[in-house]
């Protein structure tokens, strides 16, 4: 039949443009990040080694808190809680870390470990209620953003935790060749996320299920164990997030992290994930973040001010998407 | 209105008021229409007839203005046609009573009626009593004297609604009228009621195009007819000077007649694979339920109407649905799936009615979809292995002749027949011993159909059990071995292969709606 023939031939050259238009997409983040560090680079210290070394330790938590968002943002989530669970991790960690009589590696060791527990509960919390109730998981994590802050400001009876051994913080500060070993620990999960997303089962299944999850659920998938796992994956990021807080600034306290979960979920954006789930990558994500930190850091050398700052990243964002709407046309057409 | 009825060919010899030339459309790689022409007389009832997937719904999208054509003349009144949204042909005097529902469902009746043009008084405000009189002579004119005007569409049944949808489109002053499936959800005294209703916007000049999947509701009102094949116009005739045959054949194609003549002989003597006892979806009224037995080797039809309950009962075999009661039992051994899962693991596969919105996953790669149920085949401790899955990709392809461009290629950019494809092979990756499939040609045009036909004919003669639900009689009756017909959620009767006929399988199905009829 003529018709089929036709179809099929325009199958085949589509295949290509296919290919093509999967790869311009995160080149296409790529190309404004690289654009946004030749514009600032004209800027004198822009450049300098100190100051890569300051965007890198900038990027870091917001990169680990992105990573997790990823996950819930692929399933058709969104997590509002990451910045008060951060706080809550951090003083939980904190105060396990200043117990008296612990030895100091011992301390950090169980330290980390109750941070990420600590992450994984509030992950489960989000993931079980929206789950199983099927409620919309802004509505789930607006409520357990409130109840970690709370919790926070509870245990410490509102005060901030510091004093941490030494080795600790040096650790925080750990360079090697200008690179903050804390970032370089960043693009570790980086990485092992995006194996997991693109070699897995349980990638493929994530991104099934955010796509058309009734599809997935009438393939056989425990669409139930897909969400609450993306959730939880999420408070893990938390959890080792709050330990990089503390490694940096030294602090653990219940007001930190405000705000927090806006810059996790623009970094997501940015780098091209849909808010509908189903569509983006880890990959994007990086860049997403990368973009942030550059372009907050340029504009201060620019010599803005914070409120000028604040207002050109909100425009950022909503560039980012709109641009995103062309690309899907694009690869629609 | 009785003899508006009679004036024999409407408007023959007048000029068309609405003419259509090599209309073309397009969607990403699949074409919807194919150079269609077509013309309209003032005061004519013109039919428009194909199968699914024949671009009706395309055409009149065309017309009324929700998307606009790629080709192709369209001349109203001897001027350009040429609307880009609804409103436009609104302007132009062309109204259609959608098949979907377009009320607003949480506003009243007459407000729904008068939504377009809404009665006001100063600043702004609704002038309800204007309002409600307004919609109650619409209401009257259209016979739906006992339905208050102040209730929520949301309270009336779906009958109701479509009149209420009809009503509406009257509002306008109309010169041409499209419905598109108007009877679907009528009952036979409103479908009656609203043939006179046409037969009475006949009288006053308007022409109204009649779309149906009823050949006997063309003959008796219509005066002309148009027949669409594969995006085609393939035949426009006096409905005067054809016969139903004829234009079943124009609809089919000639290829799918012949898919059809090679109806083998069958053999239900297989083992039973599937045996049902009482099977009761949360849906049905009857506490009953469903029973058959289904056996290695056969393909059961299962008819009825729309809303008989027949995907129902689907979803509750393969625990889409829990069942409310009843028992399943699988090679004589009984079954409490619990969830999809479980149903596939013992070996059922489900190809569901809406391949876009439950059966593929549309943005993502062919393979990927392709290996959806059965990702522990191309897998190691939980990796994916992508060489192994483009290889059984490739190779299932081959088998159901998929013609795509790569295995990477999103589903979206196949034609329905090659989605329709992409979703058996989902199934037939995991070997499954039964198939439940729900409108397996729905959408797909008429070359696949007749693949899809023989692959699934293979299929049983392979030993596989398939549970075929369809809306297309000939479908059932050119695949089945026995066909079960089911109205309001039970098995009104079985029709064996040597008594298949159209109208022994609609009275079944029709057998509730008379009795209720005659109370």
């Amino acid at each position: 039949m003529d018709t089929t023939d036709l179809t099929t031939a325009q199958a085949g050259s589509k295949t290509i443009a296919t290919t093509t238009k999967t790869v311009l997409r995160e080149a296409g983040i790529g190309i404004a990040l690289i654009a946004l560090i030749i514009v600032f680079s004209f800027t004198p210290h822009f450049l300098s080694s100190s100051n890569v070394t300051n965007i890198l330790t900038q990027v870091t938590i917001n990169l680990v808190l992105s990573i997790g968002m990823t996950f819930v943002i692929l399933i058709g989530g969104i997590d509002l809680s990451v910045g008060s669970v951060l706080s809550f991790c951090a003083v939980v960690a904190g105060t396990v870390m200043t117990l008296p009589g612990l030895d100091p590696a011992v301390a950090v060791f169980l330290a980390t470990i109750s941070a990420i527990v600590a992450g994984i509960g509030f992950g489960l919390l989000n993931g079980l209620i929206s789950a199983w109730w099927a409620i919309p998981s802004f509505i789930v994590t607006l409520g357990t953003l409130n109840i970690a802050r709370g919790a926070a400001l509870q245990v410490t009876n509102a005060s901030t935790i510091y004093s941490f051994p030494a080795a600790f913080n040096a650790f925080g500060s750990q360079t090697f060749y200008g690179i903050p070993l804390l970032f370089l620990i960043a693009l570790v999960l980086v990485a092992i996320g995006w194996f997991v997303l693109t070699k897995t089962v349980f990638g493929r299944v994530l991104y099934g299920i955010g796509n058309n999850e009734e599809a997935a659920r009438l393939a056989g998938h425990n669409v139930f164990f897909y969400k609450v796992a993306a959730f939880t994956i999420c408070g893990v990021l938390v959890g080792i997030g709050a330990i990089i807080y503390m490694a940096r600034l030294n602090i653990a306290s219940p007001i930190i992290g405000i705000g927090f979960e806006l810059n996790a979920i623009a970094a997501v954006i940015i780098g091209g994930t849909s808010l509908s789930g189903g569509r983006g990558s880890i990959v994007g994500t990086l860049l997403g973040a990368c973009i942030i930190g550059v372009l907050a850091n340029g504009l201060i050398l620019l010599g803005l001010s914070d409120f000028m700052r604040q207002m050109i990243t909100g425009f950022v964002i909503i560039l980012a998407v709109i641009l995103d709407k062309y690309r899907e046309r694009l690869t629609k057409a | 209105m009785a003899g508006a009825a009679a004036p024999a060919p409407a408007g023959a010899g007048a000029e068309p008021v609405l003419e259509l030339s090599g209309v073309k459309k397009r969607f990403g790689g699949v074409v919807a229409l194919n150079g269609v022409s077509f013309s309209l007389r003032p005061s004519e009832v013109h039919a428009l007839v194909g199968e699914n997937g024949a671009g009706k719904s395309t055409l009149i999208k065309i017309l009324c203005g929700i998307i606009q054509r790629d080709a192709g003349e369209i001349t109203l009144d001897g001027g350009t046609y040429d609307p880009h949204t609804p409103g436009d042909a609104k302007k132009a005097g062309i109204q259609v009573v959608h098949q979907e529902f377009n009320l607003l469902p949480y506003l009243s009746v007459a407000e729904n009626i008068c939504f377009e043009d809404m009665p006001r008084k100063a600043f702004g405000m609704v002038d309800y009593p204007t309002l409600y009189a307004k919609a109650r002579k619409a209401l009257d004119a259209i016979g739906l004297g006992d339905v208050d005007v102040r209730r929520p569409v949301e309270s009336l049944g779906v009958a109701h609604r479509q009149l209420v949808e009809i009503a509406r489109a009257l509002m306008g002053e109309s010169r041409i009228l499209i419905l598109d499936e108007p009877t679907a959800t009528l009952t036979a005294r409103e479908t009656e009621r609203l043939f006179q209703i046409i037969a009475a916007l006949k009288a006053k000049g308007v022409a109204v195009v009649f779309v149906s999947h009823h050949l006997n509701e063309v003959f008796s009102i219509c005066d002309r007819v148009t027949v669409l094949r594969n995006g085609e116009s393939v035949m426009t005739a006096d409905i005067a000077a054809t016969t139903t045959d004829q234009l079943v054949t124009n609809m089919v194609g000639r290829q799918l007649a012949a898919a059809m003549a090679a109806a083998r002989d069958l053999d239900t003597s297989g083992r039973t694979a599937l045996s049902l006892r009482n099977l009761r979806h949360p849906a049905s009224p009857h506490a009953e339920g469903v029973s058959f037995d289904l056996h290695y080797g056969e393909i059961l039809g299962i008819a009825g109407l729309v809303g008989s309950g027949r995907t129902e009962l689907l979803r509750s075999i393969f625990a889409a649905d829990l069942p409310l009661s009843g028992t399943i039992e699988r090679d004589g051994q009984p079954r409490h799936y619990r969830n999809p899962k479980q149903a596939i693991r013992d070996g059922i596969g489900f190809v569901t009615e809406d391949r876009k919105e439950e059966g593929l996953i549309l943005g993502m790669a062919i393979a990927a979809n392709v290996t959806l149920a059965s990702l522990r085949k191309v897998s190691r401790l939980g990796l994916l292995d992508k060489r192994e899955e483009t290889r059984l990709t490739r190779a299932l392809g081959g088998e159901i002749k998929l013609k795509y461009g790569d295995t990477a290629d999103a589903v979206s950019t196949l034609s329905g027949g090659n989605q329709q494809k992409v979703v058996l092979a989902k199934w037939l990756a995991n070997n499954p011993k039964i198939l439940l499939l729900d409108e397996p040609t729905r959408g797909v045009d008429v070359g696949a159909k007749a693949e899809i036909y023989a692959l699934l004919r293979g299929l049983s003669e392979k030993g596989l059990a398939l549970l075929i639900v369809s809306s297309e009689l000939p479908e059932l009756i050119t695949l089945s071995d026995r066909i079960l017909v089911m109205s309001k959620h039970r098995i009104a009767g079985e029709v064996v292969r040597a008594d298949f006929s159209e109208e022994r399988i609609l009275n079944f199905a029709y057998k509730d709606e008379r009795n209720h009829g005659h109370h």
